[in-house]
């Protein structure tokens, strides 16, 4: 997709809006009820997880409905944040989803460019390569990873963790790069190599910064993958103080005995920011997801 | 301020290359306990770490027993195994038959423990594991506020349950999700689930058939327990007087005394009054287990920790704080557990269990009774049927294990 | 327990500092290898763009390629509980354990063929409704009307919410007792559900999580596409007399396909894929909700059948792909890309 035809896109959509030319009041009406039942069942296990965190302590198991319980209190939240290594596991999570989205950008942002503009031997098995590997069911890699992690000393530690996300991001990061760099009019980088820029100098100072917008999305999404994994951290991290959230919600969730009173807040206070900034970066995220396949 | 920043940074990694260097004993240990017995492990390690400061014991909390199974096993195959595990009897099957556990014959003397609990540890002739508690076995426990006394037989249940079933109350509860709770009642109508030999499974009986139609008949023409009901909710029920009585294990008990009190009685699950015999719970207990290939300065470490918890003294604590009963000879004649109900009634009903079975095929028997019992107690499958699939399914889940 | 001190803090950014660094110097190495072995030796013209990807190459290849062809050489083996530290790798044992995916059940009682199935329908009716739903809410919010942003912002959250927490918040919701569907059914005086117990309810148990999970990925794809498409075609189509179902037909639905095509693929592969949902919900471990790469995890880390289940993973690798090429081959969706 070309940036003029976008512009026009936009301005038409602008315009009209969407085709609905004439509809009559009673079809408004039934179209805005189908809406809000579908919100409603959208959004109403969400209000219930806000509901469990607010329960006392002891009536944690409950047939009531209501959103507030009588006698809400904040009791989970308390336990928590100052009882239960909770913010601890947020901090790891933090720290090992940064690392790995930086590195996994710049690892897929390089190799992207590479097949979008050099025909070299084993492009087209390569790309082909990358497509298949998303289709490896996850729990089959997950033993030799571990011994792997083993042999190298990685287990229970941050990097092991890093890594291993890192690396998994990269094939569906550079399809997505890949398509983007695609759009992008080779005779940008011909006319800064002609006023005597290296290949390399076009890469970093002309395409990089016109790709921003791609490169976002896919720090995004390696950010949302490693932030929301499950199994890798599962067998990579066996002490509790080094777990990420999802483990630590996972263990509040597991035992003989559920925790659900801690399992709500926490999922509550993992939940909020990250759907806020999805909220915020959705329509960027689709985009991003389409932008190879649509042609302007 | 840029390249205050780059030196900063710099400075932080290099920071990383310098690794420091021990020449203490690390001992890694693997539990499979959870709040306050994981808080009493706790406790435990840092005592013995402040007496033994050459000692560093590394405590990892294992979610629940499943995962501990399975951590072990992966972390055995990648040749980076714990220590150490304090966990239950029916590991040894799969750890014996994966070669990744030492046996504890020459290493400890065994003769101060109960027998009882030496016997679910043992295959091949060697013991497997060093007993810490004993007991981990099923009993009734019952709301001396909705019922002054325990029933003493199925017959006398099936009377005063349907007096107690009414407005959201429900006389008995369980965990019935899980074969464990099924298994007292198969003893009961002198069943079991393997041969003589110990490996070949004999689920389709009579006498299982048997069990799966009292158990339906408690749900649908008694209907003296509650429709679908996992541990979470016998639990809640129980705690909040909705439920008058909960077959649980001797786990539970703290928590039981802390909701109910004076309250809190414990007697024997009932006796089968079609045959006169008292349910026989299953007996295990939590044990230490050995890794295979420990030695030296870590062997030692072991050793000295598990003698720690093994005497009269430990043990006694993890009575009083857990309410378990003690592994330990010395420690089970302590006139303390005789003058506790609670502990009497606990060791009362853990007379007439039955030890555990520890090898490789129960794992295929758990797992071919869950889902048919769930079946027969969801009403979508006959007893006989039920009790016929649950016998081909442990045959070619045994199989499978060759 | 741990709690989060600055030591902590420190800590972690030491670990991380130093494993950066260690990537910059690795791949410094690296860069010079092939500068020096493909641009000095071999004189190639591609030097620049392997140097370009030698560092993800690197890594795939330890982390993907190198798990891979260990899992290929574990299917020929007979490891598993009773052959864990001497099992033995021959080519008979290999075809023993492709014969026994198809032969044998796979856990207990259910074989290959009816677990495979299941997945098919699995994936049918959760990518069916996936699409369908999320065409239809797209459809809906796709037209000039109040409260617009709102609702689409409402529609997004169980997308928005992390998998992990919306699919352990649901289990908790199919409880019989507790669970709000059971306690609604139960008050407009309908018979409650078996969630747990009944194998058939699971099952639907797991499509209702995994619908709910999935719609709103569609809904704003879809969104997105029609928006794309320029008004003037439908005003020339109603110019030239044709019907909203011809409208439909001939000007939307092809014109959605590059937006929808990868969408659907994307779909299939992590709705087969789909571990957390047929996993979590099935808290009874029932056989019956299992589809295959859940049956795939328990036989390797609940009955430790490592080599068997190397095999099976294969087999699963290789019914995706084939699913995955002919819907690709069929609607020609990623034509273009090798351009």
């Amino acid at each position: 997709m070309n940036t003029k035809n976008k512009t026009k896109q936009t301005n038409i959509s602008q315009f009209f809006k969407s085709p609905s030319r004439g509809d009559s009041p009673f079809k408004r009406l039934i179209i805005h009820l189908i809406l809000i039942v579908a919100c409603v069942i959208a959004i109403y296990p969400v209000l219930r997880i806000i509901s469990v965190s607010l329960r006392p302590g002891d009536r944690l198991l409950s047939t009531s409905l209501a959103i507030i319980p009588k006698d809400a209190s904040l009791y989970s939240y308390y336990r928590i944040i100052f009882e239960k290594p909770f913010l601890l596991w947020l901090w790891n999570s933090l720290a090992i989803t940064i690392t790995t989205a930086f590195i996994g950008l710049i690892l897929a942002s390089t190799s992207a460019y590479a097949f979008s503009r050099w025909n070299f031997p084993g492009r087209k098995p390569g790309l082909f390569f990358l497509l298949t590997t998303q289709m490896i069911p996850a729990a089959m890699l997950v033993v030799p990873i571990y011994i792997l992690a083993v042999k190298f000393q990685l287990i229970n530690s941050y990097r092991g963790l890093a890594l291993a996300y890192s690396v998994s991001s990269v094939p569906f990061s550079i399809w997505i790069l890949k398509g983007y760099y695609d759009t992008i009019p080779r005779e940008l980088e011909e006319a800064a190599k002609i006023d005597g820029a290296s290949e390399m100098a076009a890469f970093f100072r002309i395409i990089l910064p016109l790709s921003t917008p791609a490169l976002a999305i896919v720090f995004l999404f390696n950010f949302m993958m490693a932030w929301n994994d499950w199994l890798m951290a599962r067998i990579m991290l066996q002490r509790e103080n080094m777990f990420t959230w999802p483990l630590g919600i996972w263990t509040f969730s597991g035992q003989f005995r559920v925790e659900w009173g801690s399992f709500a807040a926490a999922s509550i206070l993992v939940a909020v920011p990250v759907m806020v900034l999805f909220l915020y970066s959705s329509k960027w995220l689709i985009s991003g997801l389409t932008l190879g396949s649509v042609k302007g | 301020m840029k390249k205050f920043l780059t030196v900063l940074l710099v400075l932080v990694m290099l920071m990383g290359l310098v690794n420091m260097a021990s020449a203490k004993v690390n001992l890694i240990m693997w539990t499979k306990e959870g709040e306050d017995a994981l808080d009493w492990n706790k406790s435990l390690v840092e005592e013995f770490m402040k007496a033994n400061p050459e000692v560093n014991i590394e405590l990892v909390h294992k979610i629940n027993v499943e995962v501990l199974r399975e951590d072990f096993l992966t972390a055995s195959l990648a040749g980076a195994p714990p220590d150490l595990l304090w966990t239950v009897n029916d590991h040894a099957g799969p750890f014996v038959a994966a070669d990744v556990i030492e046996p504890v014959d020459n290493l400890f003397d065994l003769g101060i423990f109960v027998e009882s609990a030496l016997a679910a540890v043992e295959l091949e002739g060697k013991y497997w594991g060093v007993p810490i508690s004993n007991g981990n076995h099923l009993m009734l426990l019952f709301n001396k506020k909705l019922i002054a006394e325990a029933p003493k037989d199925t017959d006398e249940l099936f009377v005063k349950g349907k007096e107690l079933t009414k407005e959201g109350k429900y006389a008995l509860v369980w965990n019935q999700t899980e074969p464990f709770w099924l298994v007292p009642w198969l003893g009961g109508f002198k069943g079991k689930v393997f041969a003589e030999d110990g490996v070949t499974p004999t689920l389709n009986t009579p006498e299982m058939v048997a069990t799966l139609k009292f158990l339906h008949e408690m749900k649908f023409d008694a209907k003296i327990i509650p429709p679908e009901c996992d541990y979470d909710a016998a639990d809640t029920l129980f705690k909040e007087g909705k439920a008058a009585m909960i077959i649980n294990g001797d786990w539970s008990l703290s928590g039981y005394i802390a909701a109910l009190g004076n309250d809190l009685g414990v007697a024997r699950i009932p006796k089968v009054s079609a045959t006169g015999e008292w349910p026989k719970p299953y007996t295990s207990g939590v044990y230490f287990m050995l890794t295979k290939g420990i030695s030296g300065d870590k062997l030692k470490a072991a050793q000295d920790f598990i003698a720690f918890v093994s005497s009269k003294e430990k043990q006694l604590e993890m009575v009083k704080l857990l309410n378990r009963l003690p592994a330990v000879k010395a420690a089970l004649e302590d006139p303390l557990i005789a003058e506790d109900p609670i502990l009497k009634g606990s060791s009362d009903q853990m007379v007439v269990g039955t030890p555990m079975p520890t090898v490789l095929e129960m794992r295929c028997n758990w797992d071919s009774m869950k889902p048919e019992m769930l079946a027969v107690l969801a009403d979508t499958k006959s007893p006989e049927d039920a009790a016929k699939d649950m016998q081909t399914s442990a045959e070619s889940c045994i199989k499978s294990l060759e | 327990m741990g709690f989060l001190t600055a030591e902590v803090v420190i800590n972690t950014l030491r670990e991380l500092g130093s494993m950066v660094l260690y990537i910059i110097l690795g791949t410094i190495i690296l860069e010079i290898l092939v500068y020096v072995v493909l641009g000095k030796i071999f004189k190639s013209k591609y030097t620049l763009p392997y140097m370009l990807m030698i560092a993800a190459i690197f890594g795939i290849t330890i982390l993907i390629i190198y798990p891979i062809s260990y899992e290929v050489r574990l299917a020929f083996t007979n490891m598993s509980l009773r052959h864990f530290r001497s099992y033995t790798l021959s080519w008979t044992q290999g075809l023993k354990n492709f014969g026994l995916v198809f032969s044998e059940p796979v856990l207990k009682q259910v074989k290959f063929f009816p677990l495979l199935f299941r997945t098919l329908l699995w994936t049918a009716i959760n990518v069916v409704f996936h699409v369908s739903g999320g065409f239809g809410l797209a459809i809906l919010l796709n037209r000039q009307m109040r409260g617009r942003g709102l609702y689409r912002t409402l529609l997004v959250f169980p997308w928005a919410i992390p998998q992990i927490i919306a699919v352990l918040a649901w289990k908790g919701e199919f409880h019989y007792e507790y669970g709000f569907i059971n306690v609604i059914l139960t008050n407009v005086g309908m018979q409650p559900i078996q969630w747990m117990a009944s194998p058939f309810w699971n099952f639907v148990a797991a499509c209702i999580t995994n619908i709910w999970l999935g719609i709103p990925f569609m809904m704003i794809i879809i969104l997105g596409g029609l928006q794309s498409i320029p008004l003037e075609f439908y005003d020339a189509a109603e110019i030239d007399g044709a019907s909203r179902w011809q409208q439909f037909r001939n000007i939307t639905l092809p014109l959605l396909k590059p937006v929808l095509t990868p969408a659907v693929v994307l779909g299939i592969i992590w709705t087969f894929n789909n571990f957390n949902v047929p996993y979590m919900i099935n808290a009874n471990e029932l056989e019956t909700t299992d589809i295959l790469v859940t049956a795939l995890f328990r036989a390797a880390f609940e009955y430790h059948r490592y080599g068997f289940s190397a095999a099976f993973a294969m087999v699963i690798f290789i019914i995706l792909f084939v699913i995955a090429s002919i819907y690709i081959r069929i609607t020609q969706g990623l034509k273009g890309v090798y351009e």
